[in-house]
């Protein structure tokens, strides 16, 4: 089901959640809401769901008015944070919620219920946890089993409020793989919260980044990550070097570790710099380091290929750095541009090499 | 010496503060129970037996009973009631109603107990309405009810709102986005969360209502056979210094009483044991 939000705003007390976004999700997408704590991604998920009331706009799925339906009305599943499975209930009776509690006209029998229970814990692969609690499971397992009881009511939308958001890294790894494979097998339009990049990068087709109450970009994770529309959305995708001009002070310049060279020898437009710390994070290696000319420190990352095939650094070493791709934003430009609209935010991306 | 090691603790002073629990509740409660025992052993078994089998007593046992179920009853249903509408909505005077809630602890319960009787006598503010639809509360177990009501109405209240004010609302909206309406989401979702609570409450409830007799006495009218509770027939065999047969009915009523309250907790602790499983 294609959801359309248009002009939505939802305010609590004085501060604006949601500040009126549009946003347009085809059906099937599989979409992140990305942003930091405060940036209302959540608070647009629950008006999505119906959890919250909007203030001002609608919302249409599949061009049908669903802003005033109720929750039920809506059929989304929704899988909450921390799952909020029925602690007092079974794996089984938690999946089964859905449909037991349908009235009796619409309610499928025992015999189908069960059926529908055992074939989605197929799907989520814990067939031998059903008549556990939750509390016996691991958080990864009970995220499953959230999952899996939000699909028992087959809905058309799935809405995930930082799925992995209370899990270790490892298995965090493993769910995004294998709720990326049920999308694809289900094809249910998916919107997720999240404030980890990575995972918004790794699992979306469509990342929209957010930041206080309002839409930053949309695009694909290429797009976002390529070319971001302001600077905000580049330093928030990744690792970033900030440098403040000093001939024009408006301007700051950034650049991504990874586009950083270092060099034992001068070659083409490089800076002197000084190494006052090097960390080996498995296959990448990060230097930080300090510019000659301003003082300014920045990071630089390579691979550890490339580390071991340079002559051996170590602290206090002076390198020639160059800035391979540094990008500026037009930060008066863009403060007009908040009360304008989008248009053109990205005409006013510059790129220019020092 | 492998037993002389100790379970290490952040507070210390283990046996010190068990040691006071139990002085403490051996000088409050076991050694006064203790003698009650004492004294209605001085009897010998045959009056013991005629003492607490009497038609007078065995019918204020009855009545103490099935008012003190009836009236921790009612305050399960509406003690949650109150609680949830504290905890869940916010209106102008929420505090005073608060405060109002403890009131039935603070007043004397003779004071309680003439209050009520004045008002729900036969010709009082209340009672005259329904002496007019032909029902009597004063002066019948239904007064006693309503007395027992009276004072057992906080405790409810007062075991459920903590557990209410900490349930987790996404368990609410979990069931919602599941489908359920409001009514399977109290009974399915929310009940089962505070039933538990709503079970001690009404077993403090219950207790209390058991042996409560200062504003009882007042609406009950005292009608042997009919209207007379056991802490009035303890008091009466006191008056005529039958000090052991006071002590035997209140060694049936406490037995009684511990085994009722045993019961209840016992399937407090299996629902608790169910809902929080580790």
């Amino acid at each position: 089901m294609g959801i359309t939000i248009k002009d939505v705003s939802k305010a609590f007390g004085n501060f604006p959640a949601v500040n009126n976004v549009n946003l347009e999700i085809p059906t099937g997408d599989f979409v992140a809401l990305l942003g930091p704590s405060g940036s209302g991604k959540t608070t647009l998920l629950r008006l999505i769901a119906g959890l919250e009331g909007l203030d001002t706009g609608g919302i249409f799925f599949n061009d049908k008015d669903y802003t005033y339906k109720t929750i039920k009305e809506r059929n989304v599943g929704f899988v909450f944070q921390n799952y909020a499975l029925f602690k007092h209930m079974t794996i089984f009776d938690n999946i089964a919620f859905g449909l037991k509690v349908r009235p009796r006209k619409t309610r499928p029998s025992k015999k189908e219920i069960a059926d529908k229970v055992n074939e989605l814990l197929k799907l989520v692969q814990l067939e031998q946890l059903a008549n556990r609690y939750p509390s016996q499971l691991s958080g990864g397992q009970r995220q499953r089993i959230a999952l899996a009881r939000a699909l028992a009511v087959e809905p058309e939308v799935l809405l995930l409020d930082e799925p992995f958001g209370a899990l270790d890294a490892k298995v965090r790894q493993e769910l995004r793989h294998w709720l990326r494979e049920i999308h694809q097998r289900l094809n249910i339009t998916t919107i997720f919260v999240t404030h980890d990049q990575e995972e918004a990068l790794e699992m979306a087709d469509t990342v929209v980044v957010m930041n206080q109450g309002k839409i930053e970009q949309i695009g694909s994770p290429e797009e976002v990550y390529q070319k971001p529309a302001n600077a905000f959305v580049y330093s928030f995708l990744g690792r970033v070097n900030e440098f403040r001009d000093t001939e024009a002070s408006a301007a700051i310049s950034y650049i991504r570790p990874h586009e950083i060279v270092l060099r034992k020898i001068s070659q083409g437009n490089s800076i002197l710099s000084e190494v006052s710390h090097i960390h080996i994070i498995g296959s990448t290696v990060r230097v930080e380091l300090r510019r000659q000319d301003t003082g300014a420190l920045f990071e630089a990352e390579m691979s550890i290929e490339q580390y071991q095939n340079m002559t051996p650094i170590k602290r206090g070493d002076i390198l020639f750095a160059e800035f391979k791709n540094i990008i500026v934003f037009d930060h008066h430009l863009e403060n007009k541009l908040d009360h304008g609209g989008k248009i053109g935010i990205r005409n006013s991306l510059k790129s220019k090499l020092i | 010496m492998a037993n002389k090691r100790k379970r290490h603790r952040v507070l210390p002073g283990f046996g010190l503060s068990m040691g006071y629990t139990l002085i403490y509740l051996s000088l409050i409660v076991l050694i006064p129970i203790a003698f009650l025992f004492l004294k209605a052993s001085t009897l010998s078994l045959a009056d013991f037996w005629e003492t607490v089998t009497d038609d007078r007593v065995v019918a204020s046992y009855k009545l103490t009973i099935y008012t003190s179920l009836i009236a921790a009853l009612v305050n399960a249903v509406f003690g949650t009631l109150i609680a949830w509408v504290l905890v869940r909505y916010d209106f102008y005077g929420k505090r005073i109603i608060d405060a109002l809630v403890d009131l039935p602890f603070a007043l004397p319960t003779a004071v309680a107990g003439i209050a009520l009787t004045t008002i729900y006598a036969p010709n009082g503010w209340i009672g005259q309405y329904f002496e007019a639809m032909g029902i009597k509360v004063a002066y019948t177990p239904l007064g006693i009810m309503v007395a027992l009501t009276f004072i057992g109405l906080p405790f409810v209240v007062r075991s459920v709102q903590p557990v209410l004010q900490d349930l987790d609302r996404q368990y609410e909206e979990a069931a919602s986005t599941l489908g359920a309406s409001s009514t399977q989401i109290f009974v399915k979702i929310i009940l089962p969360a505070i039933f538990p609570a709503i079970l001690t409450g009404f077993a403090l409830a219950f207790a209390r209502a058991l042996g409560e007799y200062g504003s009882v006495v007042f609406i009950s009218g005292n009608m042997p056979m009919k209207t007379e509770i056991v802490p009035l027939l303890i008091i009466t065999k006191l008056e005529q210094f039958n000090y052991a047969g006071a002590a035997a009915i209140a060694v049936v009523m406490l037995v009684f009483s511990f085994v009722l309250l045993f019961l209840i907790n016992f399937w407090q602790w299996r629902t608790t044991k169910k809902y929080q499983m580790n």
